[in-house]
Order: structure tokens, then sequence, then C-alpha cells
């Protein structure tokens, strides 16, 4: 019981950050989206110290744990677009293939690049 | 409204989820991929049952409304991760700046080759960052966040399928190196796939997934601008 009270308050923590990058991406009417702002802030309360880890640590692992459970109810949208997937799937299909492909690529060259220029120098 | 229906459609919701998390635990495969296989659950008794999308409208709301909080969450692992984040800052930082506007460049001019409709193109631009903040990079582009959502879903499928295979294929063995690949071509859902790889692997990808999402949502404007004002 105690443990679903903390849940409960840590997660309203988190929500209450939302709100408050939201306001802020409003006021400041920069073209970020208030929930990256609001991770911004978490962050930097985080690294000042005026937030500490153990007040959100577990509600934030808990959203971490079933974070694929929110990505479901929008992907039963997929019903709505049917129409689109049946006439232009394959070019979609094709373009989210080798973007993502080109990116892993592109990723694993530049990671590897560095660790070799470490392992050169003698780092880890 | 609804109300039987709502939760009836709640209820289908949660347990397509349970019992896709039992089946992936049973018989860990990409294949067996939670989201999909939840979703093609639900759709396929949506679909029998004659449910639609607008009547599932309300419930979606209520279920997704956690996910802010969630994005707000990245900040923990970039925090819980923050020595070996500022050891690793440049390949970290060179790598998804690098990556992310490959990646965005890549589909848009693929997209763009292939004939699709420009609403189309710009609400694929930013489907390789989760779903709450793609959204809204989507409305900031004129896309359709509803499509941005669904294509950002497909994009973690693929990516978490996709990730693995090509890393392997790489020769790419570094734990803090695969991380940041699963985080930032694949989300949410490349980091759920990072954490069965290792503890490490799976911090990273929620580091590289914070760290993807603010620098695309300031590049992608740009770099969409000047990809179709040609």
């Amino acid at each position: 019981m105690t443990q679903w009270l903390r849940f409960t308050s840590q997660i309203a923590l988190l929500w209450l950050i939302y709100k408050l990058g939201n306001i802020v991406a409003e006021t400041t009417n920069f073209p970020i989206p208030g929930n990256v702002f609001g991770m911004i802030i978490l962050f930097l309360l985080m690294l000042t110290g005026i937030i500490q880890l153990e007040w959100i640590e577990e509600g934030a692992d808990l959203l971490f744990k079933h974070l694929a459970f929110f990505f479901i109810p929008i992907a039963v949208g997929l019903m709505q677009w049917i129409g689109l997937f049946k006439l232009s799937g394959l070019q979609l299909l094709l373009s989210i293939i080798l973007g993502t492909a080109v990116c892993i690529m592109v990723m694993g060259s530049v990671a590897t690049f560095f660790v070799r220029f470490r392992s050169q120098k003698g780092g880890c | 409204m609804n109300l039987t229906l709502l939760l009836i459609t709640m209820a289908v919701t949660v347990g397509a989820y349970i019992l896709s998390r039992l089946l992936n635990k049973r018989y860990p495969s990409p294949l067996i991929n939670v989201v999909f296989l939840s979703t093609a659950i639900i759709i396929v008794v949506f679909w029998v049952s004659g449910v639609t999308v607008s009547q599932y409208q309300s419930a979606k709301n209520i279920l997704t409304y956690l996910l802010g909080p969630a994005t707000v969450a990245l900040a923990v692992p970039l925090y819980r991760n923050r020595k070996i984040l500022s050891q690793n800052i440049l390949p970290v930082v060179v790598g998804i700046v690098l990556g992310t506007t490959a990646n965005i460049i890549t589909t848009v001019l693929v997209a763009e080759f292939l004939g699709l409709d420009r609403l189309i193109v710009v609400s694929l631009a930013p489907k390789s960052v989760t779903v709450p903040i793609a959204v809204n990079i989507s409305t900031i582009l004129h896309g359709d966040p509803t499509l941005t959502s669904v294509l950002v879903i497909a994009t973690g499928m693929i990516g978490t399928f996709l990730t693995p295979i090509l890393l392997n294929l790489l020769k790419v063995t570094n734990p803090l190196a695969r991380g940041i690949v699963y985080g930032t071509t694949a989300h949410g859902q490349g980091t759920a796939s990072a954490l069965s790889e290792g503890t490490l692997q799976g911090s990273m990808s929620g580091v590289a997934m914070g760290i993807a999402a603010i620098y695309s949502s300031v590049a992608s404007p740009f770099i969409v601008c000047h990809l179709l004002s040609r």
C-alpha cells in the first residue's frame, strides 16, 4: 500500500514538472516541445540537488518498465490509416528502413571510430 | 459517452498488453514485439466486434495520459549516467547528431523521391523520436500528429528488429555504442530491447533517446525546411 502511495506521489511530481515544461514552452514561444523543456528542467533540478533522485526514481522506473504500453493505444490508430498503408505502404516502409539503416551505420561507424581512437591513446 | 464501451476497450488494451508480455517472456524473439503483438490483437478484436477508432479515442486519452510525465522521466537515466556520459560526451553527442541528421535527411529524401504526399513526408520526419516529442515536432512542421505517432511506432518496431542485425553485421560490440544506437533509432521500444542486452546498453539507450529528442526537436524543422524548399 505504501509502495503505491510512493509511486503515485512520485509520478505526480513528474507530472508537475511536465506541466511546468509546457508553461515554459508556451511563455517563451521557443519551438521546443514542452515535454523536452520538462526533461531539461528535471535534469537541471537534479544536477543542482534541488530534486533528489530518490524522490522520483521508483515512479520513473515504473513508467519506463511499461513504456511500451503507452504506445499501444496510439498504434491502434493504424486502423484509421489503413487506406494510406494499402496505397503507399511500401514507400513508407522503404523510407523508414533506409533512414533507420543509414542512422545505424553512421552511428556504428562514429562509435567504432571513437573506440579505436581511444584504444590507440591507451584509454579504456 | 458510453461508459461500458470505454471500460471494455480499456480492458481489451490492458489484456492484450499482459498477454503479449507473457508471450514475449516465454518466446523472446524480435518478431514477438510487445507493441506489435498487442496492437495486432486489439485491431483484430475491434474489427470483429465493430469498434471504431473514434470510439476508442477516450480510452486512448486515458491510457496515454502518463506519456508526458514518462518523457520528463527521461532525465532520470540522463542523471544516473552523468559520469559515463561526461566521460563519453564526444562519441555520444557526435554519434547522435550525425546519426539523427543522416536519418532525417535519408528518410525525407527517399520519401519525396518515392512520390509520397508532402503531408506524409513531413509527418515521417520525426519518426525516430519518442512519441510525445515526435507529435509536437510534427505539429511544428505542419504534419499530421496521429499519422506521425503511428509511423513512430512502426519505426520502433522496424528499428528494434534492424538494429541488432546491422550492428552484428558491422561488428559493433561496444555496449555503450550499441546502447546509443538503439535509443537513437528506435526510441522507447529500442530502449526496452537494449535493456534485454544489458544494463549499460539499456541506460545508454535511455540517455540517447533523451538527447536525440532534444536535438531532433531543434534540428528537424531546419533540416526539413531546407530539404523541401528546393
